[in-house]
């Protein structure tokens, strides 16, 4: 909301699916991952895993480095930062919405 | 996880809540321009001076004392009235399914960068 949404809602997207939060842990967990690696461990095709890190790569969660014939890819914990950053000003934009809502009141009265 | 906020004011609720439901009051505290449909299922539109625009349904209506409108990006706000000694407090609660995944997996990201 207030326009801070913008780069926010694409995190909010990606993290909206739990198979890619999980994708996003198991990565986290190995500190690099090619889609193969995460295919042999989950219960998904090499694929699917690589469209979902894809996904993931255009919403700033993870880097992706080439490597020979294969993708790695790293968590990039900022976009994180940014989300949180979001839920603070989402708060911040309540404070003075109800402090507006006091003035109208009083206003009215 | 839900970001929660309570003012105490000192209307009471009935006077609250007409700045609640009636667009033209909400213009002067929630948004810039309010459209809304203020019966359980209605419709709403709110726009604000940036250019951001947020759809919503009325998900609950309790005359006085609760309105729930559920956000089409799947978030919702209620924000309930409750008559004090010194008016009415009101008490708002936004939540978004992503809030918590947001929270846990940057804790998570960080402890696991931290170990690699």
């Amino acid at each position: 909301m207030d326009g801070a949404r913008g780069g926010v809602d694409r995190v909010f997207a990606a993290l909206g699916d739990g198979g890619r939060r999980s994708l996003i842990e198991a990565v986290a967990t190995r500190g690099t991952a090619t889609a193969t690696e995460l295919a042999a461990e989950l219960p998904v095709t090499r694929q699917a895993v690589a469209k979902q890190l894809t996904s993931l790569a255009d919403a700033g969660l993870l880097r992706a480095t080439r490597a020979g014939r294969e993708t790695r890819y790293e968590v990039t914990p900022a976009p994180l930062e940014q989300a949180v950053e979001w839920m603070v000003s989402v708060g911040a934009a309540w404070d003075e919405r109800l402090a507006a809502l006091r003035h109208s009141l009083a206003r009215k009265a | 996880m839900d970001i929660e906020r309570e003012i105490v004011v000192p209307e009471a609720p009935d006077e609250v809540w007409e700045a609640l439901i009636e667009p033209e009051r909400l213009e002067e505290w929630f948004a810039t321009e309010v459209e809304l449909d203020a019966r359980p299922g209605g419709e709403g539109v709110f726009r604000w001076g940036d250019g951001d625009e947020r759809h919503a349904v009325v998900r609950e209506l309790e005359e006085t004392e609760r309105l729930v409108l559920d956000w089409d990006d799947g978030g919702s706000v209620a924000i309930e009235l409750e008559p004090v000694v010194e008016g009415t407090l009101v008490r708002v609660v936004e939540s978004s399914p992503e809030f918590a995944p947001a929270l846990e997996l940057r804790a998570f990201a960080w402890t696991a960068l931290a170990a690699a």
